[in-house]
């Protein structure tokens, strides 16, 4: 018997790192839709976790800055303990839309797929500079390459998966390689995955906090280092 | 003369270090031993590097051990930066338990903007 839509427990997990300005705009966007969000405060110096205290979420603290990965698995084992039937991954800067979220949370639940990823070249990127487009393009060759799955979009922050989803991936990554990380144990764990095109909107604002050219060759490092160890 | 004496003893005196290490494993301890004791007949006899050299297909016994040095200092690089890795995961995994003792919960339903 499939539950209704509406009672399916979803937990939206938020890595923050110093989003105090934007966290209240992102959650007073997300909490009408999802009551049970999670923002995970990566150590930051600012107003964050009070700032998302207030605006009526749920909010862990990392005593030190980690990256963005080890939010996400952090706010995942948390969500996964509360008895998530879903887990999302939803940016705290506001580029994401809480109505993509509730299509994908349906197409999740309709198709009977382990996981649902936003990307932005199916649906909208608005004020996407032509070098950012090259770099996530390039990025996304790269994870294709390297995972075997077949992805339009490697790098996008809006997510959506089942709890067993959830409970069999491990982000080790923890800084940003854990896109492709994610993507590349979607692939090896034999998990279904779809994409639907949802809207990003960059402002400067989330632009300035985004990524950057140089920021690739880390990245690319870190999944090295994260071949080596293993 | 002066430089041998001054090998011998840095070299003595990483062994007693290396000796006292409990925590290391004892293959490992021994290998480092027998690469000081070689390192000191070497000290001593310093020819038979560039017999070696010869043997090898390297001009001087100097050269060899500086191509080895190079090898060594790489290897011991990388091995570095594979425990600083696991090192990195460990305090990830600290924080991480530390972090979801203390969820802070907002104050009741419906308190929202």
């Amino acid at each position: 018997m499939m539950q209704p839509v509406s009672e399916v427990r979803t937990w939206v997990v938020v890595p923050a790192f110093r989003e105090g300005s934007a966290i209240r705009q992102t959650l007073a966007d997300l909490l009408p839709r999802f009551p049970n969000v999670l923002v995970v405060d990566d150590g930051s110096d600012d107003d964050t976790a009070s700032q998302a205290l207030a605006a009526g979420a749920t909010v862990i603290r990392h005593p030190l800055n980690l990256g963005q990965g080890a939010a996400i698995q952090t706010g995942i084992t948390f969500a996964l303990a509360q008895g998530a039937e879903t887990v999302a991954t939803f940016d705290a800067d506001g580029q994401h839309h809480a109505d993509d979220l509730v299509r994908m949370r349906d197409e999740l639940l309709r198709s009977g797929c382990d996981v649902v990823i936003g990307s932005r070249f199916l649906g909208h990127a608005d004020g996407l500079s032509p070098a950012r487009r090259l770099i996530l393009k390039l990025a996304i060759v790269f994870t294709n390459l390297t995972t075997g799955v077949r992805m339009s979009d490697a790098h996008n922050g809006l997510r959506i998966m089942t709890a067993d989803a959830a409970r069999r991936i491990n982000i080790c990554q923890d800084r940003m390689a854990h896109a492709s990380e994610l993507v590349s144990q979607i692939g090896k764990l034999g998990l279904s995955s779809r994409e639907m095109p949802v809207t990003i909107t960059y402002s400067p604002y989330s632009l300035g906090k985004g990524q950057k050219l140089t920021n690739s060759f880390r990245i690319l490092a870190d999944l090295v280092s994260g071949w080596l160890l293993r | 003369m002066t430089i041998q004496i001054f090998l011998t003893s840095m070299l003595g005196l990483v062994g007693v270090l290396v000796g006292a290490q409990q925590t290391t494993s004892r293959l490992v301890r021994v290998s480092i031993l027998a690469v000081l004791a070689f390192g000191m007949f070497l000290v001593w006899a310093p020819e038979t590097t560039n017999r070696l050299a010869g043997a090898l297909g390297v001009g001087r016994g100097a050269d060899l051990i500086l191509y080895l040095w190079v090898v060594i200092t790489l290897a011991l690089i990388l091995f570095l930066y594979l425990k600083i890795l696991r090192l990195a995961r460990r305090i990830t995994q600290l924080t991480r338990a530390l972090a979801l003792t203390q969820p802070m919960r907002p104050e009741g339903p419906g308190h929202r903007p």
